[in-house]
């Protein structure tokens, strides 16, 4: 959204303003995600993490897919819903019936974060992944077996900075065979996208 | 929230199934309402047509 698309004054603008300035807006790693799920997603569709709802809007626009967009920030949920996209305020799967999904994507906060540097505010849950930048991602690989029906399949995006191997061994020890989708390179990591079937 | 979601949707704490109370809604949505979990009671607000499904600690922090 551009500055001329604001109703300056209005609540709705001044709401809209604030959402954007805490909650993460598509980036490279949400384009990457978004081109994957376009290929394998099918069924009903959760996407955790969803911040602005963009990739879970594009599955739903592009593929007619039912998509969840979920967020434990409720501007997200907020920016997510005025996409079109059904926003639900949540912790990861924790609300999600077992068998809901066929397909969970996830770009979770990954970036490793020094715990003496870490600034507390929205922006900080959208990005960091505590000191092993792998903190969202454990809890969510352990749970995401129940939520996911036979035959589905989760897409997750893992970053180079977040440790390529050390996913892949959590990964496999929560049942799951790895396989990667898309995969871009950029000066300071590489991001690849992961479909995960149950082995 | 559409009514579809009752069918994903459960209590966070216990995983049972949540009861539907509608205050406001439209065509499509329900936009005022709660849910209520049939084995702990624990109540959920749905607010501007998003449910707020956070466990009862998370909730206060997240809608600072």
């Amino acid at each position: 959204m551009t500055g001329d698309d604001r109703d300056a004054g209005s609540g709705l603008a001044e709401r809209r303003g604030l959402d954007e300035a805490v909650v993460y807006q598509p980036a490279e790693d949400s384009g990457l995600l978004a081109e994957a799920a376009l290929e394998e997603a099918h069924g009903r569709v959760l996407e955790v993490g969803t911040g602005s709802g963009w990739v879970a809007q594009q599955i739903a626009e592009e593929r007619g897919l039912d998509t969840v967009g979920s967020d434990l920030n409720p501007h997200a949920a907020r920016q997510a819903r005025e996409r079109g996209v059904e926003g639900v305020v949540a912790d990861l799967l924790s609300p999600y019936r077992a068998d809901a999904f066929d397909t969970v994507c996830f770009n979770p906060p990954y970036l490793p974060t020094d715990p003496d540097n870490e600034w507390g505010d929205w922006m900080e849950h959208a990005l960091s992944g505590g000191e092993s930048g792998r903190e969202l991602i454990e809890p969510f690989l352990d749970d995401v077996g129940r939520v996911l029906a036979p035959g589905g399949v989760v897409l997750l995006l893992v970053s180079s900075l977040t440790g390529y191997d050390e996913v892949l061994a959590l990964v496999e020890d929560a049942g799951f065979a790895a396989e990667p989708v898309v995969e871009e390179s950029f000066p300071f990591e590489t991001l690849t996208v992961l479909a995960l079937r149950r082995a | 929230m559409k009514e579809s979601l009752m069918d994903v949707i459960c209590c966070p704490l216990d995983k049972a199934d949540l009861d539907l109370d509608i205050d406001e809604r439209d065509d499509e949505e329900i936009l005022t309402g709660t849910l209520t979990c049939t084995e702990c009671g624990e109540i959920y607000p749905i607010e501007d047509g998003i449910p707020n499904l956070l466990p009862p600690d998370m909730r206060e922090e997240a809608m600072a």
